[in-house]
């Protein structure tokens, strides 16, 4: 029996679909993400665990207990917004308290509490600030702080990250997810930003257009992506159609160069036109190795961007991308030159429309 | 044309302190000196001319006597009116006034009420002086409508004691224009209220009352408080509505004043202009007010 | 598409918030009356004008009187005026205090607060004392007071076409559009009649709108510089006829209804405008 269970949740506006059918179960303590573009419906969803829109349809379960139609001020899950939601009124400690003082704690308990969270955030020094005050990472850790005070028993995060600047994003999702682990609480993590949902969540919901695209670990929504959204939303890929010349054997041809993937294309028919993907950093020199798979390819461009060296190739007449790391003693092939480029079986991945 | 000497009130008392920016050529000073020639003769002179004529004793010399004089009963009736009248109009023109911009703003009315109330709040806050006066005449003067209706159920108004011209009645009328005055000014405050403190106040445990109680309005307060005080001053200046109302006869500041310009009613023109000076020192102070009231307000609500 | 049934509360995200909704519908109602009673019963009371029938009678003896036409044109005209002089000097200072002059600024926004603080009743006791006697005898005609009756005028609307122009400005992004003119060579006569006024033709509008409300019906100063325009011909209406007054306290509405109406219009047109912009 799963601690969250969000089961069949679907939201309509009027003739709009915004949640299509949503079905997951997060278990105690696990960390997942919602990951995708605008509007693909991630906030949506976690505003409906909130209990700040109603489903139109579905049931969400909170350890047992339906909450579907509950208040959101009865619910007990801790909500962090993109724009901080600080009381612009209180200073650092107040807002931290707010959920205590509602709920009619001892002021003993609710200092106490406070000064809990504060150093859990590691914001001494400025309890007694008032939120114009603190810098945008240090109004989100209150926020933070804010909502894991009242012991919340799933912690929802709207897109905390989008409005700072990118080097406290780094450090500050790490601290998320160490606070996360440390406390053992359940949480949702809605972001469009695919690294950040790859380097923190235990599993990552992939959406798109309110449908759940895919769900799996980050491992392995990178490395077997299902579906060309899947793929093309999480890292970089190449993508290029291609027609099955040989089902039992695994055979495609993409422009007339046969590839061998790891898919099992059994079900299929010769003829078929399928979509193949190729992620750049799986694509290497068979001078160096040769692997499963090797091809001839123009050499189009080559681009330094710092510790990956990005080469534009040119495989029958399809673009490819192919990812290196940057080795100084490497030497470089010429543009225009045809080198022998290598992958192996399982790196040519077979996609659904 | 070299403009030195004619703006140098203005642009000397101000530029003083402050280091003199270098080269900015003269044709930048006359895009606005005519500005400050305007309002340097006809804002800034006069009020001076009034300052330091409050200030003359009746042999010539500088004498505080006017000042010590403005304690005397004819004066202190008519500011005493004037200040009860501006109180009452600015606490309860406040206090309807902001129930009213919630009610379009958040009270679940159809959106587009929003947009008439603030159109005929503009309309009624230029309404005033005499249109507002003789509309009320028509209604709750001795042959007005309501009146008129109020003996068809065998009540006579006046009977009672009531009157349109007196401080009871003044006060009705004033919340003509008062009230859309506060409605108008306190509206985008309301919009300053952000949806996520309102949702993070919920998602912490708080009802409806508490998210007001604790985070709405203690982050309103400056706004309301200090549009309040603007109310005040609006009310306390005001003299158009006053005078069409009662003829200028009435025992309020501007209509004292007023009837100083026609004549020396005080006996004492020094009187009569610290009188004058009197009003400018209330309405200074309560826009000082206003303005850092204001300006806490923004911190909050930008 | 649904599979299990609709939640047994209501589809849709509002929770039942009727008793509010009722109190708000109350509360509007209440106060509406209170604004919509007067009114109305100046209106009836303007119909009255011939005995026991509704009639426009009233109004047609408004429109009749000798008086009415000189002092509305009067107002008119000095409205006009003002609203051209004010414009004169409020787009220039606007323009250059935010280019060239940041330092002034906050003096020219306590110019433009003056207005509030030295009411009109104290103000026009220091013209008059200021200006009636020599040197500075401006008020020894009729038309020479109407002229300092028009510059006091320009001088009371500066806060509302400052803060209206200024918006405009800071809506058009006036730093950006100069320099571009300047690199094509225009000078700062050119810059301003062809480029920064056309560009704040709304924000001039409204400014102006709100100066001739403010001018046109205007009482105070214009009674004490004994001028004869429409706020003390109103003001003498009172005192010696019966219906004729109501008659000009709705058409004084009427008046002030279309222009604010017309500033909401414009306005949203401006507002709609600003969002394109922003957008590309």
């Amino acid at each position: 029996m799963s601690y969250l269970s969000i089961s069949h949740v679907t939201k309509q506006y009027g003739d709009t679909v915004v949640v299509d059918d949503f079905n997951l179960d997060i278990e105690k303590g696990e960390f997942v993400s919602f990951l995708g573009p605008s509007g693909c419906g991630k906030t949506t969803t976690l505003r409906m665990v909130a209990g700040f829109e109603i489903p139109t349809a579905g049931k969400i379960l909170l350890d047992g207990a339906d909450i579907t139609d509950k208040a959101p001020n009865q619910r007990n899950v801790g909500m962090i917004f993109q724009a901080y939601a600080l009381f612009p009124n209180m200073t650092v400690a107040q807002n931290i308290g707010f959920g205590l003082s509602v709920r009619k704690e001892s002021k003993e308990m609710v200092a106490q509490r406070v000064d809990e969270m504060i150093s859990l955030v590691n914001l001494e020094k400025h309890a007694t600030k008032y939120p114009y005050q603190l810098s945008g990472g240090q109004q989100q850790r209150v926020s933070l702080a804010r909502a894991l005070a009242i012991h919340p028993q799933v912690l929802l995060l709207d897109e905390p990250l989008s409005a700072l600047d990118a080097k406290i994003r780094v450090s500050l999702r790490a601290e998320i997810r160490t606070i996360q682990k440390k406390l053992g609480i359940t949480a949702i993590f809605v972001t469009h930003d695919q690294e950040e949902a790859l380097s923190i969540s235990d599993r990552i919901v992939v959406m798109n257009s309110g449908l759940m695209e895919q769900v799996g670990t980050p491992f392995e929504i990178y490395n077997f992506p299902t579906t060309v959204f899947a793929a093309n939303f999480v890292g970089s890929l190449n993508n290029a159609s291609a027609e099955v010349v040989d089902p039992a054997n695994s055979l495609i041809s993409i422009d007339g160069v046969q590839f061998e993937s790891g898919i099992d294309l059994k079900e299929r028919r010769k003829g078929d036109k399928v979509r193949v993907a190729i992620r750049p950093e799986r694509l290497s020199f068979a001078s160096e190795q040769k692997k499963a798979n090797v091809v001839d390819a123009t050499i189009e461009n080559i681009t330094f961007l710092g510790s990956v060296v990005r080469i534009q190739l040119k495989i029958g007449n399809t673009k490819f991308n192919m990812d290196t790391f940057n080795n100084p003693f490497l030497e470089l092939p010429k543009i225009g030159a045809i080198e022998q480029v290598t992958c192996s079986r399982e790196a040519v991945l077979v996609l659904d429309e | 044309m070299k403009s030195n000497t004619n703006n140098s009130r203005s642009v000397n008392s101000t530029v003083g302190g402050a280091k003199r920016p270098p080269r900015i050529p003269i044709g930048h000073w006359l895009g606005v000196l005519p500005f400050f020639v305007f309002s340097g003769m006809f804002l800034i002179a006069p009020t001076l001319v009034l300052a330091y004529r409050s200030l003359e004793g009746p042999e010539g010399g500088l004498t505080l006597d006017n000042y010590r004089q403005l304690a005397s009963d004819t004066v202190m009736n008519s500011y005493g009116m004037s200040i009860k009248i501006s109180l009452t109009t600015a606490i309860l023109g406040g206090l309807i006034g902001f129930v009213i911009a919630w009610v379009v703003s958040m009270g679940g009315l159809p959106p587009r009420f929003r947009l008439i109330t603030t159109t005929f709040s503009g309309v009624a806050a230029n309404f005033a002086g005499v249109p507002l006066a003789t509309a009320y005449v028509f209604t709750l003067g001795r042959v007005g409508l309501v009146t008129a209706l109020f003996k068809m159920f065998g009540v006579n108004l006046y009977k009672t004691g009531f009157s349109l011209y007196s401080f009871f009645g003044l006060t009705l009328v004033y919340l003509y224009f008062q009230i859309p005055l506060m409605v108008l000014t306190i509206l985008p405050a309301l919009d300053g209220l952000k949806r996520e403190w309102r949702e993070a106040a919920e998602n912490l445990g708080a009802t409806q009352i508490q998210y007001w109680r604790y985070v709405a309005l203690p982050v309103l307060t400056p706004s309301i408080l200090g549009t309040m005080i603007l109310l005040f001053g609006n009310s306390f200046g005001a003299h158009a509505t006053a005078y069409a109302l009662t003829g200028g006869l009435f025992d309020l500041a501007t209509l004292l004043i007023g009837r100083q310009i026609s004549g020396d009613v005080l006996h004492n023109p020094g009187l009569g202009y610290a009188v004058a000076m009197g009003m400018v020192f209330i309405m200074a102070f309560s826009i000082f007010i206003y303005s850092i009231l204001q300006r806490r307000s923004e911190r909050w609500l930008k | 598409m649904t599979t299990t049934p609709v939640s047994p509360a209501i589809a849709t995200n509002k929770r039942p918030v009727t008793t509010q909704r009722l109190g708000s519908w109350l509360i509007y109602l209440v106060v509406s009356l209170y604004f919509l009673i007067p009114l109305a019963a100046t209106f009836y009371w303007s119909l009255r004008g011939k005995k026991d029938v509704l009639s426009f009678e009233a109004y047609r003896k408004l429109f009749a009187d000798t008086s009415f036409l000189p002092a509305f044109s009067q107002s008119i005209i000095n409205a006009i005026a003002t609203i051209f002089l004010c414009l004169l000097i409020v787009v220039p200072t606007a323009y250059w205090v935010t280019l060239r002059l940041p330092k002034l600024r906050p003096v020219v926004e306590f110019i433009t607060l003056l207005p509030f603080v030295i009411p009109a009743v104290v103000l026009v006791f220091g013209i008059i004392r200021l200006y009636s006697a020599p040197p500075l005898l401006f008020t020894a005609t009729y038309n020479s007071s109407r002229v300092v009756l028009i510059c006091v005028y320009v001088c009371l609307s500066f806060p509302y076409m400052f803060r209206s122009v200024d918006n405009g400005l800071r809506a058009i992004d006036v730093r950006t559009l100069t320099e571009a003119a300047q690199s094509l060579g225009a000078n700062w006569v050119t810059i301003l009649f062809r480029v920064i006024f056309p560009n704040l033709r709304v924000a001039l509008l409204s400014g102006a709108l709100l100066t001739f409300a403010i001018v046109i019906g205007e009482l105070t100063i214009a009674l004490y510089m004994a001028q004869h325009t429409l706020g003390p011909y109103m003001s003498d209406l009172t005192r010696s006829k019966v219906y004729e007054p109501s008659a000009m306290a709705i058409v004084a509405f009427a008046i002030t209804w279309a222009a604010m109406g017309i500033i909401d219009f414009v306005g949203r047109g401006a507002s709609r405008q600003a969002q394109k912009t922003e957008a590309e």
